[in-house]
């Protein structure tokens, strides 16, 4: 027999279909509020650093665990992960000073054709937080917020390539929402051709569709993706992914495409928040998210 | 009171495998749906009300989705609570289940109506974990209430 404790048997039950009917319409207010004219997003944040405490809690475990294996590591492990480090820091090292030279050559030319260039400028780098923020939908939680600078829309990658949008922005922490969300489109260009197109989050983690792409497009499995910078939300030439499959079905006038993200969507700890570089910024239109996440 | 909800709270995020993700039963519900019955003065609507504007928060939904539902289940479990009470061990957990279903649908229902459409099936697992795990749950409850 479940027992219950108290013996209160009367314990405010009258007046309870009045309280009920109360809350129910502020509960619906707030959803058709929050819905329609997103007035909360204050609110929103300033409750956000209410829960921070708790998902910083959650998280800590996790990030103790990692911290303690970190320390608890025998010297050769480490000798050999530093040796590993050096070799990968001196190949980045030489590709870098190719690409910087490359920029240069880039922005001469683009100048040339008066263009603007809207090259990035400023990195924040953040850390996932261990917190399942919803199990249906492609989102995580990063421990940089308002305070830091981020702002709604701004473009995030990885190490791999574009990692997704943040879409909502507490004081503390922000929400990203990554690029195989149903919900969330890229604009995108082949980098063979220069085609242009938007390609599509399906809800899993390895899989985004280009569904604009009629059966004659140029497109061929193993090509590489890149962001095509229009509108202004992510920056141009940064990976997206690489073509997987195209199937064209004669009788349809839409191509199927898979792609393969680049970035490590179910595996990455460390993100990367851009910022355009100012100059090119204001040329530009004012930062709106290039993917408007469909409501 | 306070403690039990923070705590159920952070088990509702704490990060699970894909797989055992599906089985994660809604904690926090459960933990409002006892303090409803067992003592409406410490938690009831109010309880409710705010709990589903936490799940609301760090969940990252439509603020009010949560707390319409828990309101909404939260005060039919108040009004019933006298009966329940009474129980046998096997009513309580069918009537917890349809607490939990119908908590369910309407999140199923404001989802669909603000246009955010769940594809999968796997938020109908939860009502069933929940009733099962509800007689450890008051038993817990109840030892750590009488200390």
């Amino acid at each position: 027999m479940v027992a219950f404790r108290s013996t209160d048997t009367s314990g405010r039950t009258t007046g309870l279909l009045f309280r009920c009917v109360l809350y129910s319409l502020l509960a619906l207010a707030l959803i058709i509020v929050d819905k329609r004219y997103d007035h909360l997003g204050k609110i929103r944040r300033l409750l956000s650093v209410a829960a921070y405490p708790v998902e910083v809690a959650v998280a800590s475990p996790f990030q103790g665990w990692h911290w303690f294996r970190d320390s608890v590591t025998t010297r050769d492990v480490l000798r050999a992960d530093k040796a590993k480090l050096e070799a990968e820091l001196r190949v980045a090292q030489f590709r870098l000073q190719r690409y910087e030279a490359l920029e240069a050559e880039t922005q001469r030319l683009r100048a040339l054709r008066d263009n603007t260039a809207s090259v990035t400028d400023r990195f924040l780098i953040g850390d996932i937080m261990n917190v399942d923020l919803d199990a249906f939908r492609e989102r995580v939680l990063v421990d940089k917020g308002a305070s830091d600078g981020i702002y709604v829309g701004q473009a995030v990658l990885d190490s791999g390539g574009v990692f997704g949008q943040v879409a909502r922005v507490g004081q503390l922490t922000s929400e990203v929402i990554l690029v195989s969300d149903a919900a969330h489109a890229i604009p995108v260009q082949i980098n063979r051709n220069g085609l242009r197109t938007i390609a599509v989050g399906t809800g899993e983690t390895n899989r985004l569709k280009l569904p604009y792409l009629p059966t004659s497009a140029d497109v061929i499995a193993g090509d590489l993706l890149v962001t095509s910078g229009l509108g202004g939300g992510f920056p141009a030439g940064y990976p997206v992914g690489t073509i997987a499959e195209v199937k064209r079905d004669p009788a349809q006038s839409l191509a199927d495409v898979d792609v393969k993200p680049a970035a490590a969507l179910d595996r990455s700890k460390e993100l990367l928040f851009v910022w355009l570089k100012p100059q090119a910024a204001e040329l530009l239109p004012p930062p709106k998210p290039a993917a408007v996440p469909k409501k | 009171m306070a403690l039990s909800a923070v705590g159920a709270l952070a088990l509702a995020v704490v990060p699970l495998s894909e797989v055992l993700d599906a089985f994660r039963p809604d904690f926090l519900v459960l933990v409002v749906f006892y303090w409803c019955i067992e003592s409406p003065r410490a938690g009831g609507l109010s309880l409710a009300f705010f709990s589903g504007l936490a799940l609301d928060v760090i969940h990252g939904v439509v603020l009010g989705q949560h707390a319409l539902a828990l309101t909404l289940m939260g005060a039919w479990a108040t009004h019933l609570r006298l009966r329940i009470r009474v129980f046998s061990v096997l009513s309580q957990c069918l009537t917890v289940f349809v607490l939990l279903t119908g908590y369910q649908f309407v999140l199923f229902w404001v989802d669909g109506a603000t246009g955010n459409p769940v594809t999968t099936f796997g938020r109908w697992l939860a009502p069933f974990i929940g009733a099962l795990l509800w007689p450890v749950l008051t038993g817990v409850m109840g030892k750590i209430h009488e200390r």
